[in-house]
Parts: C-alpha cells; sequence; structure tokens
C-alpha cells in the first residue's frame, strides 16, 4: 500500500506543477443568458433560467473533477514500450494509473469544491431545496462519478494494445462522452428515447446524475437506483478492463515494446 | 545464475502497401510475415560476471535481453535466471532483477529524480536506512549529488542517464541489465558510466549484462563478450580475440584543404577512401598518435576524426576469419 501511497503524493506534486484551468463555463453562461434573454417564454425544454444556469455551473465542476487525461499516456505506454517499466517492478498498473490520478485531482478539487459549495449555498439562498441528505448523496454519488469515469477511460486507454492510431479517436471519444454524460446541457431536455437510454448508459452517471441530486430534480427512489446503476456500471468496466489488459498484456509481450 | 537454451523469438507482423490503395487492400487481405529476432541462442552467466553483447542495430541483443527480464514470452528454448523463469513475472523475481534501458526512461519527468528514487523505495519495499546509504554512496560515484532535486526535464541526457542507473539500483538488484547505456553521451559521460559499473560490479558482485553496439564499452567493462548477429550467437568467450578483429584498428578520417593523391595517403596508412576533400585510413591503434601527428606536420589538415571500425565490418571479417580456418 506503501507504494500507491507514494504514487499518489507524487501525482499531486506533478498536479501541482501544471497550474492550468479552462473556463468554459463563462461561454456557456453567456449563451444561455441570451438564449433566455431574446425568448419570451419564462421556461425552454421545462428549465427556468436559473435553473440552466445552475445545471451548467455544477455540470461543468463536475465534469472537470472527473475528467481524466491518462489515456493518452496509457497508449503511449503501450506503444513506445513504456510499460515495460511496470512490468519489471512488483507493483500493478492499475493501481498505479489510479492511484496518481487521484493524486493529480487533489489541487483542482481544493479549487473546485470551494466554488461549487459557493454555488450551492447561493441556490440554497435562492430558495431551491438542497438538504444535508442531499448533499450527503450527492458527495457518494460524485465519488462513484469519479471511480466510473476512471474505469470507462482506462478501457479506452487500453484500446491502445489493437489499435494503431489512436491520436483521433481519443479525442472524439472525450468530447462525445463529455456531451453524453451531461456536462455540456442536460439531456433530459430532449425528453423521450433519449432520456431513457441517458438513464441506462453509463456516461450519464459521471455527470448529469450527481447534478440532479443536488438541484433537487431526482427523487429519492430515482437517487437510490442511480447509485445502483453507478456501482454495476464500475463493477462492468472493472471487469472489462482486468479482461482487456490480460489480452492486451499477451498482445503486447508477442509482439515487444 | 543464468542459463539460457535454444532460446528463439519470432515477431509476426504484417505487410502493408503504401497509399490509401494500400490500406483499402489491407482491409480485406494481410500477409502476415514473420520475422525470426532471435534464433538458437544459448549461453550461461556466473554470479558475479559481466558480460556484453555484442552487435550491429537489428541483432537480437535487446530482444533477447527483454526475454530474460521477462519483458517477452519466447517462441522456444528455455531462460533460467537465479532460478526463476522470467516471463513468469514473479513479485520475488521482479526484485532480483533491474533493468536500464539507453532509449527509455523509468523517471518520472516533470518531478526531481529524488522522488522517483522515494517511489522505487517504497515500491520494493527498501528500508529507511538502507536508502539514505545507498543514495549517497552512488550520488557520490556518480557526481550528481547536486542534481537530485532538479526536475528530471532538466538534466542533460548524461545526467539523466546517470540518475536512470542509480534508479535502477535502489534496490540493490542481484542482476541489472543494461541496454545500450551509453546511447548518444558525449564520451566524458560514456566514460564516466563505464567506470561507475565497473566499481559498483566489483564492490557488490552484481551480475551484469550490458548490451552495446560500441566496442569501447564493452571492452572497458567486460572480459567476456558475446557477439550476436542476426540472431544468432556468433561468438562466446575471452574479449582478446575479438579486440584482435574489432578493437584494436581505428578509423582516421582526414580533411585537407588542397587535394592529396593515393600515393601520398598510402605513406600513412592502410587507405579506405580516397576523394578531393581528403581520405580514410585505417591504422592500428596504437599507431594513431604517431601518424596523425605526421599527417599534421606533412598536410594542410582542416579536420579529422578518429572512430572504431563498425561492428558489422567487425562481424563480416569475424565470418572471413572462421570460413578460411575451415
Amino acid at each position: 500500500m506503501s507504494s500507491y501511497r507514494c504514487v499518489f503524493l507524487m501525482g499531486v506534486e506533478q498536479a501541482l506543477e501544471y497550474r492550468v484551468s479552462s473556463f468554459p463555463i463563462i461561454i456557456q453562461t453567456a449563451m444561455w443568458n441570451y438564449l433566455y434573454g431574446h425568448s419570451d417564454a419564462a421556461a425552454i425544454f421545462g428549465y427556468q433560467q436559473g435553473e440552466i444556469l445552475l445545471y451548467t455551473l455544477l455540470a461543468t465542476l463536475v465534469s472537470q473533477l472527473v475528467s481524466t487525461g491518462f489515456e493518452w499516456e496509457m497508449n503511449s505506454d503501450i506503444k513506445m514500450g513504456g510499460l515495460n517499466k511496470y512490468l519489471i517492478r512488483p507493483v500493478g498498473y492499475t493501481g498505479y494509473q489510479f492511484f496518481r490520478f487521484l493524486g493529480q485531482k487533489v489541487p483542482r478539487v481544493m479549487v473546485i469544491v470551494p466554488v461549487m459549495a459557493a454555488i450551492i449555498g447561493l441556490a440554497f439562498w435562492q430558495g431551491m431545496p438542497v438538504s444535508a441528505g442531499r448533499v450527503l448523496a450527492f458527495l457518494v454519488s460524485l465519488g462513484l462519478a469519479l471511480l466510473l469515469n476512471f474505469s470507462i477511460f482506462y478501457c479506452v486507454g487500453l484500446l491502445g494494445f489493437w489499435l494503431t492510431d489512436v491520436d483521433k479517436l481519443f479525442g472524439t471519444i472525450s468530447v462525445v462522452l463529455t456531451v453524453a454524460s451531461g456536462g455540456v446541457f442536460p439531456l433530459d431536455i430532449f425528453g423521450g428515447m433519449v432520456e431513457i437510454l441517458v438513464n441506462l448508459l453509463p456516461f450519464g452517471y459521471t455527470a448529469q446524475f450527481p447534478v440532479n441530486i443536488i438541484n433537487g430534480r431526482f427523487g429519492w427512489a430515482r437517487i437510490g437506483a442511480g447509485i445502483a446503476f453507478q456501482i454495476g456500471w464500475i463493477f462492468f468496466f472493472a471487469c472489462l478492463g482486468n479482461v482487456m489488459w490480460r489480452r492486451g498484456l499477451k498482445r503486447y509481450a508477442a509482439v515487444g515494446g | 545464475m543464468i542459463t539460457v537454451e535454444h532460446l528463439r523469438k519470432e515477431f509476426t507482423y504484417y505487410k502493408k502497401m503504401t497509399g490509401i490503395k494500400g490500406s483499402l487492400h489491407n482491409i480485406f487481405h494481410r500477409e502476415s510475415l514473420t520475422k525470426e529476432a532471435v534464433r538458437d541462442i544459448s549461453f550461461s552467466v556466473e554470479k558475479g560476471e559481466m558480460i556484453g553483447f555484442l552487435g550491429p542495430n537489428g541483432a537480437g541483443k535487446t530482444t533477447t535481453l527483454k526475454m530474460l527480464a521477462g519483458i517477452l514470452y519466447p517462441t522456444g528454448g528455455k531462460i533460467e535466471v537465479d532460478g526463476f523463469i522470467p516471463w513468469e513475472r514473479r513479485n520475488e523475481f521482479k526484485r532480483r532483477i533491474s533493468i536500464v534501458m539507453g532509449q527509455k526512461n523509468q523517471l518520472w519527468w516533470d518531478l526531481p529524480a529524488s522522488d522517483s528514487f522515494y517511489l522505487n523505495k517504497c515500491i520494493f519495499g527498501v528500508d529507511d536506512g538502507s536508502y539514505r546509504d545507498i543514495i549517497v554512496e552512488l550520488s557520490e560515484l556518480l557526481e550528481v549529488k547536486e542534481l537530485l532535486n532538479v526536475q528530471v526535464r532538466r538534466l542533460s541526457l548524461g545526467e539523466r542517464m546517470k540518475m536512470e542507473i542509480l534508479a535502477a539500483l535502489i534496490h540493490r538488484p542481484d542482476i541489472l541489465f543494461l541496454d545500450e547505456p551509453t546511447i548518444g553521451l558525449d564520451i566524458l559521460s560514456q566514460k564516466k558510466i563505464r567506470e561507475f559499473l565497473k566499481i559498483y560490479n566489483a564492490q557488490w558482485k552484481t551480475t551484469v549484462i550490458v548490451t552495446s553496439h560500441y566496442m569501447a564499452d564493452i571492452e572497458a567493462l567486460c572480459d567476456r563478450a558475446v557477439i550476436i548477429n542476426q540472431g544468432r550467437l556468433v561468438y562466446d568467450g575471452k574479449l582478446g580475440e575479438v579486440n584482435q578483429l574489432l578493437g584494436k584498428r581505428k578509423l582516421l578520417s582526414v580533411k585537407t584543404s588542397c587535394p592529396v593523391d593515393m600515393e601520398g595517403w598510402r605513406a600513412f596508412g592502410m587507405v579506405r577512401e580516397v576523394s578531393a576533400a581528403g581520405a580514410v585510413l585505417e591504422v592500428p591503434q596504437e599507431k594513431v598518435q604517431e601518424i596523425l601527428a605526421a599527417i599534421l606536420s606533412g598536410l594542410q589538415v582542416e579536420d579529422f576524426t578518429v572512430t572504431e571500425i563498425p561492428i558489422e565490418e567487425g562481424i563480416a571479417r569475424f565470418y572471413q576469419k572462421e570460413a578460411a580456418e575451415i
């Protein structure tokens, strides 16, 4: 365990070397303000202006919190033989990537959490149904969302064993999944089939689901079901990743790094 | 310590025709090709021995080393390293070996090397006391004490290589594999690293296998050389004989400001190439200085370099000699 603690701390340290933050939030806020400003209806797609702003802000923050980047590194490890250094040391590659991912999250968490708390506090003051129970459920779902997104992108990274050129693919996957997770706008505005699909697929559980807990859109029954879905999907991707890793490694060891 | 018997490794790959047409063709029909990287290699290494794998690029040196370290599965044959079968990759085995690859880095790029050392300490479960001792001892020997807290990406290639070696030795492995540890380094750094390895091997009785395509590396470090060419073991034995063929002669390239004819060059040594701009001479190593002095005083020299005879050529000569003996 002490080696993973060490990887975690080095991840924190490494992330501190790069203090970049992007704020697509400003653009989105401006866009929604414009749309509501030029529309006569009080609610568009079933969302009040305040609600959509709250959703956009929170969803963007959650997306940033769970976002990954290690899939690129995994791919280059696989392609350039960087994997060798893990194979010859008594350390697990998955554990290594996971704790490093967590470590690199810490500085971001320290920025995002106060901002998020301020937004939620403001929403509460404006009359949103925020309760201690909801905050707790939100935090649990947030932790699970982080795990889920890690396991999804771990599998994406492992695709490097089979695909020769993944550069464009990874970019596309990342954009598509951000949208499919509801990280840009709420997907329930489409209603019907899309909403059912979003509820069944794993992606919405990485962003839209936690946000819908805190903004009060979901009742307790849906929260419980959603958390069960999160756990189920994490289990699914963990198993998939395990199989992919073993098969991929056999392939890697056969062709060389 | 290490036994290798009839080791073989084949790689399968697909032929791809160039261009879009080729790519489309490949979707439906792929021609698979097999490359034999290692064919029937056998040798053994005693504890504490330091042996050199010598051979041109693509000879199969690195492939053999990777199989010894457990990174690759062999296609056929047997390997036993310290009682373990490498590709089972047991943790007990991993604690006993270490591998340094000249063209790959194991250190975290954005952090100081000392962080990566500490990570290795945690991974291998080295206790605090011996960790401190080894850092102090090795960083002094390698002359990198002042650089331990500098971001790895700010280090020069030579400094980085020293750090890589240090990182690989934190858990005091019984066996150390070095793949082209001096590649791309300047002469001084090469020398420093060779000296270090020599001292380390003598002091700790670590078994070392080093690959290189520089004769000088092997010459400085090993009594025994294993020459590999096109996946086959060509020679295994004392360095002395190989030296006669590879090491004791040098190539002297000289550029002159006014042309010198063939006869003019012949006065200095065996001429291998001659042009209006200069010539390449092959001379015995011990006479390099003498001949160079004569050339410098006799001709208008613009530039000169002294290099080793390329290993490919040495091996070709080796074959010729064997053929002549039969």
